[in-house]
Formats: C-alpha cells, structure tokens, sequence
C-alpha cells in the first residue's frame, strides 16, 4: 500500500531525511527505531504532509496515487493516520467537536453520507471501550491539561474512529504508565485487519511485546541503515545502536 | 453646511463647538487610525426624513427617532428626557457633570445640536424586567446623510434590566454616517445586561458613544458584537462611580474586506472597593483595520481597585491590520491592575493536526477561529441572542475563507 523509494526531505537548510526506501502491504507492522534526533518523526510528518519539510528527492505512493501531491486532508481521506509524538493543544476545540467534522469531511470526500448525532454518539461510544477513555476527556479542550498518558490515549481514540488504511504511531507508548501500555496497545490490535498496517516508531521493546512487527527497521541519521525482522528489537533493547552504527564505519 | 434652525442656547453653542472643529481626522490623537476626514467634505442630509420600518423589537431607533411597542413591563417608562427631567429635578443638575471625558470628541456636540428625539427608558425602583427588552436601531437614507440619535437608560436602585440591541441599515440606502449617543444610568444595587449586535450596510458608518455611570454595588455586563460596516467606532466609557461597582466589559469585533472597527474604551474607577473585567476580541479577516484603545483610570481615592483588561487579536489574512494601545493611568497606590495585548496569526501546528486528521484548511481555520471567540459568545446568557450571533459570526468567517 505504501512504497517509499528514495525519500529525502529537509527544513531550512538541514538535511534530515537522506534517501528513505521503504515497502509496506496491507496487514504488515512495521516497527522503526534509532537514536533521538535520527529523523523518525521527521519520517512520519512528511508522510503525514507537513509543511514545514521540504521534499528534496524521492516519491511516496500510497496505493498507487503520488502522496506527496496531496494536502494533508486528502491523505487522511485516502486512509493515513498519525498519532503525534507530541499532540498539540488546541484551546477551545474538544475531540467530539473536531472529530465529527473530520469523520463527515472524510465522508464526503468518499461519496458516503455524513452521520448523524444519534449515530456519531454510538460510533464514539464504542471506539471510547477500545482504549477505556471517558467522555469527559473528549469534551475537554484538546490536550488542555492533559497528563501525558491521556494525549496519547486520545490519539488512539481517533485512530479508532477514523480506522485509518496506514496508521503511523509516533512513540505513541512514552508517557504510558504499565496498565495503559497494555490498554493501548490492545487497542491498537483490535484494530488491525488483513486490510490495514501499521508503522510503530519506538524506543522500547515493551511495546513491541504487544504489537508484534512483521519488520524492524533502524532509522540513523536519516536512512535505514538495518532492517530485520522481530527479533532485531530485542538485539537492540540488549546492545543499543553502537554495532549497528560501528558497522557503517563511521 | 445646512442645518435645521437651532432652538435652545445649548444647541447652538454645541453647533459652535462642532463647526470649529469639524469631523475628527487622524491628526487627532484618538481618531489616528479611523479618522472621519472625508465626511467633512460630503454634501450631506443632516435631517434624513423618518421611517416606519416593520420591526418585532420593543423599543425602536428609526433614523434617530426612538419609541416603544406593545405594552410596557411594569414599572418601566418610555418618556422624553425633557419631561423626564421635570418628573426628576434632582437629576437635571447631576446630569450637567456626569460624563466629563469628552476631549476629541466634537461628534458629541453634533449629536447635542441636531439630535430630534431624546427618550429615557426608565425601570422604577426594585422592578425586575424579566424578559428583555429589543432594541431595533435601524438607518436608511434617500441621499447620503448623517442621523443623530440618542437615547437615556435610567436604571433604578435595585432594579434589573436587559437590553439587545441590534443595529442594522435597510437594504438600498444610501450612504449614512450614524452618531449614536447612548446615557446610561445604574443606580445602587442595580443590574444591567446589555448586548449590542452591529451588523450594519458596507455604506454604514456608524459611531456609538456609550457612557454608563454606575453606583455602589450596581452590575453591569455590556457585550459590543461588531460584525458589518464599513467603518464602526465604539467609544464606551463606563464611570465606577460607587464602591462595589462590577463592570463587564465585553467585546467582539470581527472586520472583513474594506472595514474599519475601533473601540476605544474607558474605565473610569472614581470610588474604592470596584472591580472591572475588560475582554476584548478580534478576528481580523481580508485587508480590514482594527483599532483597540483602552484606558483605565483609578483616581486617588479609588483604593482596592481590581481593574483587569486583555486584548487578543487573531490576523486571520496577511492583509490585515491590528493597532492596540492600553493606557492605564493609576493614582491610587492599594490597587489590582492588568492588561495585556497579543495579535498573532493562528497556530500552525493546531491547523496541521486538524487537517491531518482529514479536516480542510478552511474548515481547521473556521474551527480555530471559532474556538478563539467563543469565549466572549459564551458569556452571553440570553440564548436566542447566543445562537444568532454564533451562526452570524460562522457565516462571516466562512464566507471570508472561502474566498
Ligand atoms: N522544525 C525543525 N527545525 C530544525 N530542526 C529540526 C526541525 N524538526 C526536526 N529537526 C531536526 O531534525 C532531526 C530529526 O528530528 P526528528 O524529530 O525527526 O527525530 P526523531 O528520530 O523523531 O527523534 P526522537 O527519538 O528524539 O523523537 C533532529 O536533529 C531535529 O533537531
Ligand atoms: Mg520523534
């Protein structure tokens, strides 16, 4: 669904993503990690289409369309979803309130009905069992005074309501405490189909213990330097990057 | 010019005054940014002839001619101010040095001198108004005019009233230059709500002057919704004139293509022991000015004094300008005061996580731009009014996005 070939990007003059290549089909997990500032988030919001990054080389095809050629919104409406590293706070603005605008714009753009209010409030209460999120939280301001576990249950709560082709979780278990890891991440694979796949961006193992990955990939300073499968996580979570990085003789 | 004959004494002084000085232009101080310049050279009706529009409110302004519909609450009255004066003789000599802030302010003696029809609406000692009363302020001139109104509000001790106002000009006038005088008087323990709706013609300019005196232990919540005109100045004075005075001052201005909105403000704190709340507004879309100017005064004897003010501006267009400027001038030493001033545009990172959640970017600015005013809709409490200024107001930035 996803085929990534030679991806780079930069903002300003730094240069942060060096030539991505990356094949994704339905029903795979793929899991990225590397050290901080290796250009993982960066990864996600250019594949999420933010503007700040400027696209230098490379095409991205997501189920044979040119992504990079759509705003934002439409690569939503055509099934990508990121759950951000850091949401942002949106005084004023509750999820129920911007979720249902997006859930009828996505709609439309589909050529399907919009939904109504009798049947938003069903939908929300079902996707809301999925991660254990209360409704108060959804009629707060977005991320107002969130603790740092609640913005990324949120997250996945609109994850669920937009059940996305190609979700992309950002770090999305920093900040979980134990039990909400676990919640989250059933979550997640309750939402998983033969249909859709996934792109984990971690740090950690423990994560990966619930989400299982087809694929393991090292980001380091912006390219895919090793990739494997599940069990390269686990060689990682023991020896960190070093080998990896002392291998490119640099 | 070509005025009407002048009767009284006063009227003719205040004729005086206005010719030697003219419309305001923006070599004055305080008109630097909506500066009236160009009526001065105008050929203009100064007496556009009356109108009898069909309107539901209860009190009705039409071309400067004010009067009351169906039945009169109880205890309330609707009488001209010079019989109101005769019933309340006391009040004639308070009258004469009750708004002494008048400085650039010539549009004031024009509205004393060619001002018609003066009523007092007048609610009686202890009397609550339950229902609300309309207020239909409605323009419309055959040929470029300039319309003088005026109207007194008299609040008695302890009583209770609210007042909507809405201001609009009929569709096909002419150009009309509006100057609209308002006295408001807020006894002992009295309350007053009161939201004005400006959603006047692109060939509108419209000026309100409204000056309201409180006494100890009055409140009074005053909402300024600016929503149309080509040009529309606020100049509210609010005189705490007794110890715990509660002032509300609340507004909204949201200018588009080729308007000017300028409120210009003044808390006057006389008395010890007050309070006032100032929040202002704005959403400034296409190549529109804003103008915001915001004095607080606390004289020497006005010991403990919470005098808050903040002024928060949205440019919604690159085209756009915003001018604020807070004065706080503050003679007593035992005092709260603050203001603040923000104009910035909206949040990048906010209208990427909407749009990446499948939201178009016009809809993520309508959605962000509506969140920021809600605050100032939200805190009016009479919900008819709430719904058709939030659905006026969507419709507004909608349409200005969608361009
Ligand atoms: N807006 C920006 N301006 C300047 N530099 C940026 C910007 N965004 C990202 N970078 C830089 O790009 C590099 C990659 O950042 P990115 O956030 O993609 O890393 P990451 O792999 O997600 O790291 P982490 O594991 O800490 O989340 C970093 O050096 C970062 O400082
Ligand atoms: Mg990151």
């Amino acid at each position: 669904m996803l085929s990534i070939k030679n991806l780079q990007a930069r903002i300003g003059e730094k240069e942060i993503l060096k030539g991505i290549n990356l094949e994704i089909k339905a029903g795979e997990v793929h899991a990225i990690m590397g050290p901080n500032g290796s250009g993982k988030s960066t990864l996600a919001s250019v594949l999420a289409g933010r503007e700040d990054y400027e696209v230098t080389a490379g095409s991205v095809e997501f189920f044979g369309k040119d992504l990079l050629d759509l705003a934002p919104e439409e690569r939503a409406a055509e099934g990508l979803f990121l759950a951000f590293q850091y949401p942002v706070e949106i005084p004023g603005v509750s999820t129920t309130n911007f979720m249902k605008s997006a859930v009828n714009e996505i709609r439309k753009y589909r050529g399907e009905e919009p939904l109504d209010a009798v049947q938003f409030l069903k939908m929300f209460k079902e996707k809301m069992s999925y991660v254990n999120i209360d409704q108060s939280l959804l009629s707060r301001a977005l991320n107002e005074g969130f603790s740092g576990g609640e913005k990324k249950r949120n997250e996945i709560f609109q994850m669920a309501v937009l059940e996305p082709k190609l979700a992309i979780l950002d770090e999305t278990d920093s900040g979980l405490d134990i039990d909400a890891l676990r919640i989250v991440a059933e979550g997640v694979n309750k939402l998983k189909s033969p249909d859709n796949a996934t792109i984990v961006v971690t740090h950690y193992q423990r994560l990966l213990d619930y989400i299982i990955p087809d694929f393991v990939h090292v980001l380091y300073k912006g390219k895919i330097v090793k990739s494997g499968g599940k069990e390269l996580a686990h060689e990682l979570e023991e020896r960190g990057y070093d080998w990896i990085i002392s291998a490119l003789g640099e | 010019m070509l005025y009407k004959e002048l009767t009284s004494a006063s009227q003719k002084e205040a004729i005086e005054r206005f010719k030697a000085k003219g419309f305001p232009t923006n070599k004055w101080e305080e008109w630097k940014y909506a500066s009236l310049k160009s009526w001065n050279e105008k050929d203009l009706d100064w007496t556009p002839a009356a109108l009898n529009e069909t309107s539901s409110a209860s009190l009705q302004t039409q071309n400067g001619n004010t009067s009351f519909h169906g039945t009169l609450p109880a205890g309330v009255e609707f009488i001209s101010f010079d019989a109101f004066l005769v019933a309340n003789p006391t009040i004639a000599t308070k009258w004469e040095q009750r708004f002494p802030i008048l400085d650039q302010n010539s549009l004031y003696d024009l509205n004393t001198a060619l001002v018609v029809n003066t009523q007092v609406l007048w609610v009686k000692a202890g009397v609550s108004v339950d229902q609300a009363i309309t207020h239909d302020f409605i323009l419309s001139a055959a040929q470029a005019s300039a319309v003088q109104s005026r109207v007194i509000v008299y609040v008695e001790t302890d009583a209770s009233l609210t007042l909507i106002e809405r201001a609009y000009t009929k569709e096909g006038s002419a150009e009309v230059l509006s100057n609209f005088v308002q006295e408001i008087y807020v006894n002992e323990k009295a309350n007053l709500t009161y939201v004005k709706e400006q959603d006047l013609a692109q060939n509108t300019t419209h000026i309100d002057h409204t000056f309201i005196t409180q006494l100890s232990n009055s409140q009074v919540d005053l909402f300024t919704f600016s929503l149309n005109a080509a040009y529309i100045r606020n100049n509210l004075h609010f005189y705490s004139d007794g110890e715990n005075v509660v002032s509300n001052l609340n507004g909204l201005y949201v200018p588009g293509e080729d308007q000017l909105m300028d409120s210009h403000t003044v808390v006057d704190h006389r008395k010890p022991n007050s309070e006032s709340h100032e929040l202002y507004k704005g959403v400034l879309l296409g190549n529109s000015t804003g103008v915001f100017n915001g004095k607080i005064f606390v004289r020497p004897d006005a010991q403990k004094t919470n005098a808050f003010q903040s002024c928060k501006n949205v440019l919604a267009s690159t085209r756009a300008t915003m001018n604020t400027k807070p004065q706080l001038e503050i003679w007593a030493d035992d005092v709260k005061c603050s203001h603040g001033t923000t104009t910035g545009q909206l949040n990048d990172e906010a209208l990427f996580y909407l749009r990446s959640r499948g939201i178009s970017l016009a809809n993520a600015r309508t959605l962000l731009l509506l969140a920021f005013v809600q605050e100032v809709i939200d805190r009016v409490t009479h919900q008819e009014t709430k719904l058709r200024l939030t659905d006026k107001i969507i419709s507004k930035i909608q349409t200005s996005l969608a361009i």
